[in-house]
């Protein structure tokens, strides 16, 4: 008891007399004390024997979970599952109880302990009685002097313990916003576009991203061989295996050949010799800045690797499904790379990227429109900085925008939901919208004829001109067609007429200019691959890997036909009379052979 | 209801919430139902009605005059003691400590710093009305009204005295825990000091393990230190200590005069009465103290700079307490650990930060910088407790009785029974009885007094 109640209780200073009971109770406060640690050891045992009890992390139970994923339909394994899973729970049921019950112990234990020894100490308790005085300043001195001392022992160990804590520490988040855009841009240095820019003649002599250089799937310049023949080895320069799957489409820029491929667990982009089908580099994209630590689930028909990659000549450049994004020299040598946000798409993230002068443009589609998660970048191509992002009010969609200069101005064409909305690339601000499309938006808009052609898939065709602002849907739709339209191939355009491929193959050419439809015919055959039109020839590849070669004009002609027996899913690239063509396990040459390659059909 | 048997209740109290807690704290995950089975919506239970507000800012209100008045006229220990118990109940268990002004600084400090957070009304009383009580009248809020303080004085068993010196020295101790919670609040970051309150758990019947233990441990050392929160931690116990040395009225221990007998010597288990002090015979005694005054003057605007930088240098770790600047480290660390198989918040915050992460490092970047601009003024403040601490500790009071602490003393009212004039008063005791008194005395009645500090007497 402490002395202030004694001395409520008492009117006097007079010691307590000595209790009979005092034994007892200390007794009484020994023994509860006991039973309580004995108590707390055995909730603590228990507590630490139960935890792999715990139907979140019960082993067996998880391995036969496992097992149900490979076999599905097992009933008994179900039966299995559902009954050690109750097991499980009754188990923790009963862990929880006994702790319960342990605990409620433990507070009877504490408080017959308390008690007694409460009673205990009250009887040996005796009333202050005050000692010798003693000197008050010099007391007061001493006092002073030794709080002094813990003052400062305090103020050292307050300054120990909080150097302790900042020295080691390490911060990887940068102070300054220009740190961060730094550090998301892969921590590329400063590097400025030294070298010149290719000329507008050297990228259309190429094939610098998806669909070509004009994003029409058209090479004015080049011609194909007429008799194609795989199986006997004729007019295949070169047949090279890739042994990662990928959607995604070649890109060639010069004497190079630039794929992506990969999965859920890594990620490449791979350089071939144009001449030779030889692997130059190949490069594993991830653990970039940002690099989400859980892949995203994305379907098989789609995968890691759908969106192409793009080249300015310089650099290629590759996006995956995860987000990362990536730069790569010609060397193979990584520029800079970081990750856009993994996409929020039920599909796959599948659109490509493209290049305009030195930067790189990355649309990505994704989530709902109500969530305005949907965003356009535009980046410098050195460095990978943000020069101008726009949020677009799309859900998620898969076309790749092209560039066309119409209006005075380069304007980047995009789809989207239900609009076809056009940016001014140059500082991404939006020229025009346009309404007209409906359901999930896979091929990838054009231009040709000073129109914009987009596909509303399985719907129709719709082509619109591209001089206007704001919204254009009631002022500026020249035409639209409406039947055998796809939902995963885009329209091709030599200029004058466009070509509209269905999936079940059926090609439908119409008049760029008034849609009015030329011919059509049934190819029975199931088209996934955009084709691609080398100067008056129309290469289309099936998806059974049958490619059927047809002239690009106002009467149908179908010109050759061969079968590469491989599955095709990528549109081709057409550069310097050759034809580059992914199929599912390799990328094949087609063309005459120089000279100097050495042909590995 | 004797004191110890108060006591034993209140033990019992805490170790039922202590039981409570550790099975609150058990949480059990769902079944994986495939039969299509909807779980229950999660609702929230709706804020507390503006009258209820209202009414516990009156409860508190009533409290403190109520205290005042039990302290400071009817000198009754035992009023003081039934009124801490109410207390307790109200404020700690009823209310669960939530409207407590031990935190309130932090919400004043947020409300001076965020543009964006207005501080509530019932805060605002809540942190004001116990520091003006104290300007008047010392802390009687701690005697009878706060709950933290109410719980520790019924676990007080067997108290144990710590050395003046120590608990002297140790006092700087809530006035840097006072900066630490500010600190934290004025960079947006947490509520640290409702976050690491021990007894708050133990309100709310509801804890984390580690905290539980902490409680604990504080109410275990309850048993045998007075009131060790109230002494060597308290942030708002810091600026009531400021309050009370400037109070208009003081507790006394005497109703009337001391007499000096000692008795009340140890009567308080805080340790807050002093004796007295005579002052210096020879003048050149003070030597020492003015030189070490001197120094300690000279040495001020140093320590408060040393400690601003080291408060700079120590806010950058001090940021990740932020759950933006953790999550940010977290996303950039190349060694992420795999997601685990159930996602915890702690994965789906990174999956977040996976999908945009230019917007998170930015936010962290600017809660950052805030830190580093707080943790210069957190430093200062440290260095100047320190400094003030050790100028304070130079000078030599001097006192003609015994008396309690201005700043330390809880106006608990202990020492009242303590004085044979404070018996004589109740008519425990024959005047004649009291030791050191003239006999022409023992015709005059003491009654209770105090409110100025000086002894007051009445035929």
């Amino acid at each position: 008891m402490s002395s202030s109640a004694s001395a409520e209780n008492q009117t006097g200073n007079q010691p307590s007399a000595p209790c009979p009971f005092y034994l007892a109770w200390r007794t009484s406060a020994i023994a509860s004390a006991v039973f309580c640690a004995v108590v707390a050891l055995a909730i603590l045992v228990r507590d630490f024997a139960s935890q792999k009890e715990d139907p979140l992390n019960a082993p067996t139970l998880a391995a036969l979970k496992q097992q149900l994923i490979t076999s599905p339909n097992d009933e008994s394994l179900k039966q299995k599952i559902r009954e050690l899973d109750l097991r499980v729970r009754r188990d923790y049921f009963t862990v929880l109880r006994f702790k319960q019950t342990g605990a409620w112990l433990l507070v009877i234990g504490m408080a017959v302990f308390l008690y007694s020894a409460r009673k205990a100490a009250r009887l040996r308790e005796t009333p202050p009685i005050p000692g010798p005085a003693s000197d008050p300043t010099e007391s007061h001195l001493r006092a002073a002097a030794h709080a002094r001392h813990v003052a400062i022992a305090a103020m050292a160990l307050f300054a120990i313990a909080s150097l302790g804590l900042a020295i080691p520490h390490r911060s990887r988040v940068p102070a300054t916003e220009a740190e961060i855009e730094k550090l998301l841009a892969g921590g590329a240095s400063t590097e400025t576009n030294a070298a010149p820019l290719p000329t507008p003649a050297e990228a259309a002599a190429n094939w610098p991203r998806f669909l070509g250089p004009t994003g029409n799937a058209f090479a004015t310049n080049v011609s194909i061989p007429d008799a194609i023949d795989p199986t006997n080895k004729v007019g295949v320069c070169w047949r090279t295996p890739v042994g990662l799957f990928g959607y995604s489409s070649p890109v060639v820029w010069g004497d190079r050949v630039f794929l992506t491929s990969g999965d859920e667990t890594n990620r490449y982009v791979l350089c071939y010799d144009a001449n030779s089908g030889e692997l130059l580099w190949q490069r594993l994209v991830r653990d970039l800045p940002g690099s989400p630590q859980k892949q995203p689930e994305i379907p098989a028909g789609t995968g890691f690797a759908a969106p192409s990659p793009a080249t300015d000549g310089q650099r290629v450049y590759a996006i995956f499904g995860n987000g990362d994004l990536a730069a790569f020299k010609f060397d193979g040598t990584l520029a800079w790379g970081k990750n856009m946000g993994v996409p929020d798409n039920p599909y796959g993230h599948a659109q490509s990227l493209l290049v305009w002068r030195d930067r790189l443009i990355v649309p990505i589609d994704q989530s709902e429109a109500e969530k305005n998660r949907s965003k356009l970048f535009m980046l410098e191509g050195a460095t990978g900085k943000v020069v101008w992002e726009k949020t677009r009010p799309v859900p998620s969609s898969w076309a790749t925008p092209v560039l066309i200069e119409a209006g005075g101005l380069t304007q980047i064409i995009t789809l989207g939901g239900s609009w076809v909305i056009s940016y001014n690339a140059a500082d991404g601000s939006e020229l025009w919208r346009a309404e007209c499309l409906s359901g999930e938006i896979t091929p990838s808009p054009i231009f040709a004829a000073d129109l914009v052609f987009a596909i509303s898939p399985n719907d129709k065709i719709i082509a619109i001109r591209p001089d206007g602002r704001g919204d254009v849907t009631k002022t500026h739709l020249a035409w639209s067609y409406d039947e055998n339209i796809p939902d995963i191939p885009s329209p091709v355009s030599n200029g004058a007429f466009v070509f509209v491929v269905s999936t079940p193959g059926v090609v439908t050419c119409l008049d760029a200019k008034t849609g009015a439809k030329a011919w059509d015919h049934d190819f029975e055959l199931e088209v996934n691959a955009t084709p691609a039109i080398a100067k008056d020839k129309i290469i289309m590849a099936g998806k059974k890997g049958r490619v059927v070669i047809l002239q690009a004009g106002a009467e149908f002609k179908e010109l050759a036909r061969f079968d590469l027996g491989e599955e095709i899913f990528a549109s081709p690239a057409l550069v310097a009379d050759r034809i580059y063509l992914r199929t599912a396990v390799a990328l094949y040459c087609i063309g005459a052979p120089k000279p100097n390659a050495q042909a590995t059909p | 209801m004797t004191m110890r048997g108060r006591s034993f209740y209140a033990l019992v109290l805490s170790g039922t919430a202590a039981v409570w807690n550790a099975a609150a704290e058990q949480r059990f995950p769902p079944p994986e139902f495939e039969s299509g089975h909807q779980l229950p919506v999660t609702t929230v239970p709706p804020p507390r009605a503006l009258w209820q507000e209202y009414a516990d800012v009156a409860v508190l209100l009533l409290c403190l005059g109520l205290a005042c008045y039990f302290v400071y006229r009817r000198r009754s220990r035992r009023s003081v003691l039934w009124l801490s118990i109410f207390s307790l109940i109200y404020f700690g268990f009823y209310r669960k400590g939530c409207i407590c002004p031990i935190g309130a600084p932090q919400n004043i400090a947020l409300g001076f710093f965020d543009p964006a957070y207005a501080v509530p009304l019932v805060v605002a009383v809540f942190f004001i009305a116990p520091l003006l009580v104290a300007l008047f009248a010392g802390r009687t809020f701690c005697a009878g009204v706060c709950p933290h303080g109410a719980l520790q004085d019924l676990l007080l068993i067997k108290p144990v005295k710590v050395p003046t010196w120590l608990e002297t020295g140790l006092s700087v101790l809530p006035y840097i825990y006072l900066g630490t919670g500010v600190f934290f609040a004025a960079a947006g970051s947490a509520f640290v000091i409702c976050r690491y309150d021990p007894f708050v758990p133990f309100f709310r019947l509801s804890g984390g393990l580690t905290m539980l233990t902490v409680g604990a441990g504080f109410i275990v050392v309850s048993m045998f230190v007075g009131r060790p929160y109230c002494r060597f931690l308290c942030p708002y116990g810091a600026l009531l200590r400021l309050a009370s040395l400037v109070s208009k009225w003081r507790v006394r221990i005497t109703p009337d005069f001391c007499t000096k007998c000692r008795l009340c010597e140890e009567s308080c288990p805080f340790g807050a009465i002093r004796e007295p002090v005579p002052p210096p015979t020879n003048p050149m005694e003070l030597a020492p103290d003015r030189r070490r005054l001197g120094l300690f003057l000279i040495a001020l605007p140093a320590l408060i700079a040393v400690f601003a930088l080291i408060g700079n240098r120590v806010a950058a770790p001090a940021a990740l307490v932020h759950p933006t600047v953790a999550l940010a480290e977290r996303y950039l660390d190349p060694a992420k650990p795999p997601p685990p198989k159930v996602p915890t918040p702690d994965s789906l915050a990174l999956e977040r930060a996976d999908h945009d992460p230019a917007s998170v490092l930015s936010e962290a970047a600017r809660i950052k910088r805030r830190f580093s601009r707080a943790g210069w003024w957190f430093g200062g403040w440290v260095g100047l407790v320190i400094g003030v601490r050790l100028i304070s500790l130079t000078s030599r009071p001097v006192r003609t009785d015994y008396e309690p602490d201005r700043g330390a003393c809880f106006a608990c009212g202990r020492c009242f029974m303590f004085c044979p004039n404070e018996r004589v008063r109740l008519g425990l005791l024959s005047p004649s009885e009291l030791p050191g008194t003239e006999p022409a005395r023992t015709d005059t009645a003491p009654v209770a007094s105090g409110d100025t500090g000086k002894p007051k007497t009445a035929t």
